[in-house]
């Protein structure tokens, strides 16, 4: 008889607020330099993603702080980065957020020049996105090293939440865009184009990631949990309708001819729905976390609330 | 040198928890924090099922994952393969208690008094056990059985083993091939937990009835 598997409860909203900030963060990065290449009426989209990355990933630092249980020694994470996942994370992150302090400081007043520089700048944009693509992947690869969970210990997580990251990525910038005015109009309209398409690819992933559940007892647990247990309300209104299937559908609508003037709107209205479904996907995640149950010859027991 | 390690007998354990209370005395851990627990389990259905207790603690890993995945260095192995925690360098992040197969890691914010209802401060016995828990290990922290470490250097069992009245508990060394638990674990056909996870645990159990 397979015993009555409980979830893990030691990683709540605080984790779940920094892998969504940390991938956020690395998506309007990677948007804002890949802007920065098409050039032209996209270079102010480029400032809006590159300005979102390091602020955010920031920010994000500040909840994985909140959750330390012994704060003060937050300095020894990255001590043992040849095995462990969060010393080689606080690497990446670091390094990240220092390429993109640099960045950022491009348009401020001492180094107001190197901005101009197309070269100085392109080659910090790319150094950058590839510890970005770090970012956004290491918080899947970071889940999925706790190898008794078989719900996070898949290839597909760290996709997923790449998926994500960059889907989360654009629409923080196609909401800041529409937010502060100006002439947006044509790059918007290109981004939520783009975001249709990653949308799309989450959703396929998503359906694979819970399909790659069906292997082992306690993620077969994990998926019952996610999709028709106590964390099912949280997945289907929370990520399965706000998070993919609202913003597919005000996207859809705000790129068609139909809707004209309101474009604007429906940008800012998917991009509220999208980003916050990103959150509770990092949420519905962690509270799916299912430890193996131990087996004592014909005896199977789950660890006691872990 | 040694490789410290347990040998739990699954007929002999009726379940009685006090492996799970001569911790806690021996110990002074606060409400929450199990370093020995009995755990129930059950199979088959009526009228042919079967219940069993399996008694847990730290498996002591010779490849522990909570080693692997601590990012401070805190997690260290000692020289007789007991795995230690350093409070003073944890920084509490939870990740050793996601990556641990048997649930040995745990952690708690606070000191919960087991007398709620009592008025005022706490009683002398729990206050000592407060002082005790804080000293040797905190709030916040990874923390973990160590097989009774300082009772061993004193030449004493672990408390656990001490206070099994069904004598389903040994504790010895598994590199001498004449030790007490060596010996049961061949004769009796010892087996480990859940040995897919590759951790090699010190801990091995003898089958159930």
């Amino acid at each position: 008889m397979l015993p009555n598997l409980k979830a893990q409860s030691k990683w709540g909203w605080l984790i779940a607020a920094y892998l969504f900030l940390a991938g956020l963060g690395g998506g309007a990065y990677v948007t804002g330099v890949v802007a920065d290449f098409v050039g032209g009426e996209s270079a102010a989209i480029s400032k809006i993603g590159v300005c979102l990355g390091f602020p955010c990933v920031l920010v994000g630092c500040v909840f994985l702080l909140a959750d330390l249980g012994s704060p003060a020694n937050f300095w020894r994470a990255a001590m043992r980065p040849n095995t462990s996942w969060i010393a080689r994370g606080t690497i990446i992150i670091t390094i990240f957020m220092i390429l993109g302090a640099i960045h950022i400081a491009f348009w401020l007043w001492p180094f107001k020049g190197l901005a101009e520089a197309a070269g100085t700048r392109h080659f910090i944009g790319v150094l950058g996105a590839i510890f970005a693509f770090g970012t956004m992947i290491y918080t899947g690869i970071l889940l999925g090293a706790s190898r008794p969970i078989a719900f996070w210990s898949t290839a597909m997580l760290p996709l997923l939440f790449l998926v994500s990251a960059l889907s989360t990525g654009i629409m923080a910038v196609v909401l800041i865009a529409s937010l502060v005015g100006g002439t947006y109009a044509e790059p918007i309209h290109s981004l939520a184009k783009m975001d249709i398409l990653l949308i799309i690819l989450e959703m396929f992933v998503l359906g694979f990631y819970l399909q790659g559940t069906h292997r082992v007892p306690e993620s077969r647990a994990s998926a019952e949990l996610v999709l028709t247990g106590a964390v099912a309300p949280l997945f289907w209104w929370g990520v399965a309708v706000l998070g993919l299937i609202a913003p597919l559908l005000l996207d859809l609508f705000g790129v068609s001819a139909a809707a004209g003037a309101g474009a604007r709107s429906f940008a800012v209205l998917a991009s509220i729905c999208g980003i916050t479904g990103g959150l509770f996907l990092r949420q519905v995640v962690l509270s799916g976390g299912i430890h193996a149950p131990l087996r004592a010859g014909r005896f199977e027991v789950a660890l006691p609330i872990v | 040198m040694p490789r410290y390690g347990f040998v739990i007998d699954l007929k002999r354990c009726y379940g009685c928890y006090t492996c799970q209370v001569a911790c806690k005395a021996a110990n002074h851990t606060p409400q929450g924090i199990d370093w020995a627990r009995c755990v129930p389990a059950e199979t088959g259905s009526f009228p042919t099922a079967l219940r069993q207790m399996v008694p847990l603690i730290c498996q002591q890993c010779a490849d522990p994952e909570c080693l692997k995945v601590c990012p401070t260095g805190a997690t260290t192995q000692d020289e007789n393969g007991i795995v230690q925690v350093d409070k003073d360098l944890c920084m509490g992040c939870k990740y050793c208690i996601m990556a641990c197969p048997y649930g040995a890691r745990q952690t708690v914010d606070e000191w919960k008094t087991y007398f709620p209802d009592a008025d005022g401060d706490l009683d002398p016995y729990e206050a000592y056990a407060k002082a005790e828990w804080e000293e040797k290990n905190g709030y916040g922290i990874a923390t973990k059985c160590d097989y009774c470490t300082d009772r061993v250097k004193e030449g004493r069992q672990p408390a656990c083993v001490e206070a099994c009245p069904a004598k389903a508990r040994y504790f010895g060394d598994l590199e001498d091939p004449e030790s007490e638990v060596s010996i049961l674990i061949r004769r009796e056909r010892g087996f480990q937990l859940n040995p897919e996870f590759g951790t090699d645990p010190s801990c091995y159990y003898l089958p159930p009835r």
